[in-house]
């Protein structure tokens, strides 16, 4: 696998979307290519500050109060 | 004849709720942080997603327990909010989201933050005004995909496009994405970047 198949695959390779076959290939190749897995490693970095910067939010426990009972009556 | 409900014996409507408690409900922080960032407000958020817990209950026969009700959850909510709430709390897209060409900063901070330590500068309330400025194709792909860690597969169906779309769309997000941090970061002095 060439630098430009690699990282056409690099969003599926962090997702963990690829085939078995394909993601070994991609990591073949990041494993000899310094270049291919900076990128990839920054990708990575982006993709988990974005999860932690937006998962915190919670649904408010007034509208679990007013859902309950909606529902239930309560 | 039916038989006489005793004290202490589950009726159907007790199995109902409680199925619908621990299936549906555990997923009521998902379904707000989907709303919120589809309506871009907390007031129709709550709304939102109290309507989609309404329909869903009333449906709850529909749903084949031990499936992905996460999914069916917010099949719902995304249909209730496409044909209740889009009209008034945004408007329909004009721009053609498949033609942008984002720019791939990475390239651009090869030198200088290869590793992408700015980002951990940006606040929170900065990252979820990046997302709520992108069109909003992308923003529900990146809030599925990236806040909530659903497969292309579950994003798909969630969005009724194929999976090919979602990659797409996905790739174009997070680029559009990085992009505005960028920018952002670069007026903020966090980087210098280069782009003018």
């Amino acid at each position: 696998m060439n630098c430009r198949e690699a990282v056409e695959h690099l969003y599926e390779y962090l997702d963990k979307e690829l085939t078995p076959q394909v993601e070994r290939e991609v990591r073949q190749h990041l494993e000899d290519c310094q270049p291919c897995l900076e990128q990839f490693d920054f990708e990575d970095a982006f993709l988990k500050f974005l999860q932690a910067r937006c998962r915190g939010r919670c649904a408010p426990p007034e509208l679990k109060r007013r859902i309950l009972h909606e529902l239930f009556g309560e | 004849m039916t038989e006489p409900t005793t004290p202490g014996t589950p009726t159907p409507v007790d199995d109902r709720r409680e199925s619908f408690e621990r299936e549906a409900l555990v997923h009521l922080d998902t379904l707000y942080r989907v709303a919120l960032r589809l309506t871009g407000n907390a007031a129709d958020a709550d709304d939102l997603v109290q309507e989609t817990m309404l329909k869903a209950y009333r449906a709850w026969h529909q749903y084949q327990q031990g499936t992905n009700a996460k999914g069916w959850l917010l099949t719902i909510l995304r249909h209730a909010f496409i044909n209740e709430y889009r009209r008034r709390t945004r408007h329909p897209e004009t721009v053609d989201v498949d033609a942008i060409e984002p720019f791939a900063v990475f390239e651009d901070l090869q030198e200088e933050d290869p590793q992408g330590r700015f980002f951990d500068q940006i606040v929170d309330d900065e990252v979820l005004r990046a997302i709520d400025e992108l069109p909003e194709q992308f923003r529900e792909a990146i809030v599925l995909s990236d806040v909530e860690g659903m497969s292309y597969e579950e994003v798909a169906r969630i969005l009724s496009v194929p999976i090919g779309t979602v990659k797409s769309r996905l790739f174009r997000a997070r680029r559009l994405l990085q992009a505005k941090l960028y920018d952002y970061a670069v007026g903020m002095g966090y980087i210098k970047g280069s782009r003018a």
